[in-house]
């Protein structure tokens, strides 16, 4: 009876695990295999060893995406965790018709990425887009947005903010796992908004921010549609994102080689910095259940 | 009765199967299918199905499926190479195809010459080597480099751009005119006080900074070439080349007379085609491609079409076009190569007529019969013979990007990146070229072969 659970078990989960083998430990065994070729699409690979990671130490352009890449990391994960959370809290208020507010601020999520990027070029505009012709309103200077090189990236990350939607939910379901005998307890202590939040809701909502935290800083070291539809990587690189970079290399310059020894190595650095943020993670995520496992 | 019908109509259909399936086997006069892949405009697309459907006509047994591809062709290209699903015939991006011809992906069109004398008798240019005798494709059509204006924006300011290369205007004559066609939304012109260069209404002129095709005549005129003889020196930091484009630069941010980045851009970050930009007087005068007649046609816009500025004598980029090109590995080649000859050959498409197309055979631009079978209609308007078929005889340089080797990886790592920081305009065109000029001269890898017939 167990034996046959198990078979039946197994061959209802085969087509997620046929499909993980064939499209995912397949392809990346391929290209780990591809990475330590010379292999221009077209002609037959020939194995080179590690030259291909040998010649991204001296590629000016990998060390540029990956500053470019962590530079837009850095602005927009901690900015979507801020406006995020902070909108949540908003969202947890006992407010009249709160469903409707919850539905308002998840809806640009449900926009398709592209149609998205479609709307923030126009927004971007520097001659009537939406955020030029309000500065302009307000007697401020606009600027020249994704169009100029210092903008570019600042730019980018504003619009990243667009899509909290689902980072946003994830915070508001933590906060309502809040325990409310911790806010009483502050409450009767005589602790006003400010202390219920630095001492309950933001320890308890450790763990909260800390999943968000690593699941964007996985998403957005490979930020792509952007550089793909709105700046194709410039101006003058301004927006070399790395694996815009790599698609570049794959599929523009056929070098298929090397975009593989590209796509390890940036599996390898998104590895690195999860450890780590795992690692620092003890410092300051609070589990409650922590003494009970 | 009604049984009767049915019965007939099975029996018919088993025929029909049957005749189908013995002409599957059978040799000559075969069913064979073809795939045509290309990209274009919708016009293109249109034009392009047709002159498939003549081809069908004339070649019974022989069906072509067009696979019309407008977006990110190289990527998808790529894709079909790397997965050896080649089409048998189509456009190939025209670096591109030097790299195809090498690994033998494409077919050696040399030997077929003699069968296909048409093929012949093209402009020197339009023959793409991979090597000696190896003869990997052709440009599709000649395109070249020209000025489209917007007829009654200039007829309101008083300006005539020159239709004949004898009196083409020089840069300043350019700049001149191009102030007079400028006018912001209260109708003020940059010359005049009050002036708001975020609200123009009618840019005077638009002339692409990263496009290389349409900078590449004013470099030559200036009497600079892209690179040296050997290909294997870059000369855009050279004083000649520096002018050319800090002029380019200086239209934008100095004379406030063209459009800077992004500005021409509407819903996407496309900028619209050329006969939107004068149809809708965006612009009065566009540096554009032959090609654009076709969608000036069909969009009816009220335009006319001059030649370039010069410096000293007058140029403008030819072959700016495709490759077209037969894949290896057809099973089919011998009709591959009958459907790539036919496909540009103006005596059976019409898309030379139809204005998308400047023919390849030299005849078309020598022969005065040869010349009106393809202009004289009326998509072609009365300058074309002077601004387009004498200008590209006598004034056409074929544009380096199909000349210089490795120019896919100098383009997207170099070039682009230092043309669009010269459109940004943050520095001047010379501080960024003295830089990028050492680093493409590094990746430089001489001329692309050329040989006579």
């Amino acid at each position: 009876m167990r034996r046959l659970e198990t078979r039946w078990g197994i061959l209802m989960a085969l087509p997620a695990i046929l499909g993980f083998l064939i499209f995912t430990i397949g392809p990346m065994a391929a290209s780990a295999f591809f990475s330590l070729t010379d292999w221009q699409i077209g002609a037959s690979p020939s194995y080179i060893g590690l030259d291909n990671y040998a010649a991204m130490v001296g590629d000016e352009l990998f060390w540029k995406s990956l500053s470019t890449t962590t530079y837009y990391t850095l602005g927009a994960v901690p900015l979507v965790l801020i406006v995020s959370f902070a909108v949540a809290m908003l969202l947890n208020q006992k407010v009249r018709g709160l469903s409707i507010w919850r539905t308002i601020f998840y809806l640009p999520t449900l926009v398709p990425a592209i149609a998205n990027v479609v709307l923030w070029i126009w927004i971007f505009n520097p001659d009537f887009g939406l955020l030029n012709s309000l500065l302009r309103q307000g007697g401020l200077p606009g600027s020249q947005w994704i169009y100029a090189e210092s903008t570019a990236v600042p730019s980018l990350i504003i619009m990243s903010t667009w899509g909290f939607g689902n980072t946003m939910v994830i915070f508001l379901a933590g906060l309502q796992g809040v325990p409310r005998h911790l806010y009483e307890a502050v409450s009767i202590d005589g602790g006003g908004a400010w202390r219920r939040f630095w001492h309950v809701t933001l320890p308890m909502m450790t763990p909260t921010i800390f999943y968000n935290l690593v699941v964007g800083v996985v998403g957005t070291f490979q930020v792509f549609n952007q550089a793909y539809v709105m700046t194709e990587g410039g101006p003058n690189h301004a927006t070399l994102f790395y694996v815009y970079y790599l698609f570049r290399k794959a599929f523009t310059e056929s070098e298929m080689g090397y975009a593989s020894a590209l796509a390890w190595t940036l599996f390898m650095i998104i590895m690195v910095v999860t450890f780590l943020l795992f690692r620092n993670a003890r410092r300051w995520v609070y589990y409650e259940m922590a003494g009970a496992r | 009765m009604r049984r009767r019908d049915l019965l007939k109509i099975g029996g018919l259909a088993a025929l029909g199967a049957a005749a189908t399936a013995c002409g599957g086997g059978s040799g000559s006069g075969s069913d064979v299918r073809l795939q045509f892949m290309y990209w274009g405009s919708t016009f293109e697309k249109k034009a392009v199905e047709s002159m498939l459907e003549q081809y069908e006509q004339k070649n019974p047994g022989v069906s072509v499926k067009p696979l019309y591809t407008p977006d990110e062709y190289d990527v998808k290209l790529n894709t079909l190479v790397a997965s050896n699903r080649l089409p048998d015939v189509g456009y190939v991006p025209l670096a591109m195809s030097f790299r195809l011809g090498e690994q033998g992906k494409l077919v050696n069109l040399f030997p077929y010459l003699k069968e296909y004398p048409q093929l012949a008798g093209y402009l020197p240019d339009a023959y793409l080597w991979s090597g000696q005798d190896n003869l990997h494709g052709v440009a599709t059509a000649n395109e070249i480099e020209l000025l489209w204006f917007s007829r009654s924006a200039v007829a309101q300011a008083g300006v005539t751009p020159p239709a004949e290369a004898g009196s083409a205007w020089t840069w300043d004559q350019l700049v001149e005119n191009a102030y007079k066609l400028t006018v912001d939304q209260n109708g003020r012109r940059p010359d005049e006080s009050g002036f708001d260069p975020k609200q123009v209404k009618q840019f005077g002129v638009s002339s692409s900074i990263t496009y290389g095709a349409a900078w590449y005549g004013f470099l030559r005129s200036n009497g600079v070439d892209f690179a040296d003889e050997t290909g294997e020196r870059c000369l855009l930091d050279t004083p000649e080349a520096i002018e050319v484009f800090q002029n380019l630069q200086d239209l934008v941010y100095e004379h406030r007379v063209a459009p800077g980045p992004g500005q021409l851009a509407a819903t996407g970050n496309d900028v619209p085609g050329t006969n939107i930009l004068l149809k809708t007087k965006r612009v009065a005068m566009v540096v554009d491609g032959h090609w654009s007649l076709l969608d000036m046609n069909e969009s009816k816009v009220d335009y006319g079409i001059g030649v370039l500025p010069k410096y000293a004598e007058p140029f403008t980029a030819t072959q700016v076009a495709g490759a077209s090109a037969v894949f290896a590995g057809s099973e089919h080649e011998q009709e591959a190569v009958e459907l790539f000859a036919f496909h540009n050959d103006p005596r059976y498409v019409d898309l030379f007529e139809q204005g998308l197309w400047m023919p390849q055979e030299k005849k078309y631009y020598e022969d005065q019969a040869a010349i009106d079978s393809w202009t004289k209609n009326d998509l072609h308007p009365p300058e074309f013979r002077t601004a387009v078929v004498d200008y590209a005889r006598e004034h056409g340089v074929p544009v380096f990007g199909n000349r210089v080797k490795n120019m896919t990886t100098i383009a997207s790592d170099v070039l682009t990146p230092a043309l669009q920081e010269i459109e940004t305009g943050k520095r001047p065109a010379g501080e960024i070229l003295k830089a990028a000029a050492p680093k493409i001269t590094s990746m430089l890898q001489g001329w692309q072969h050329t040989q006579e017939l």
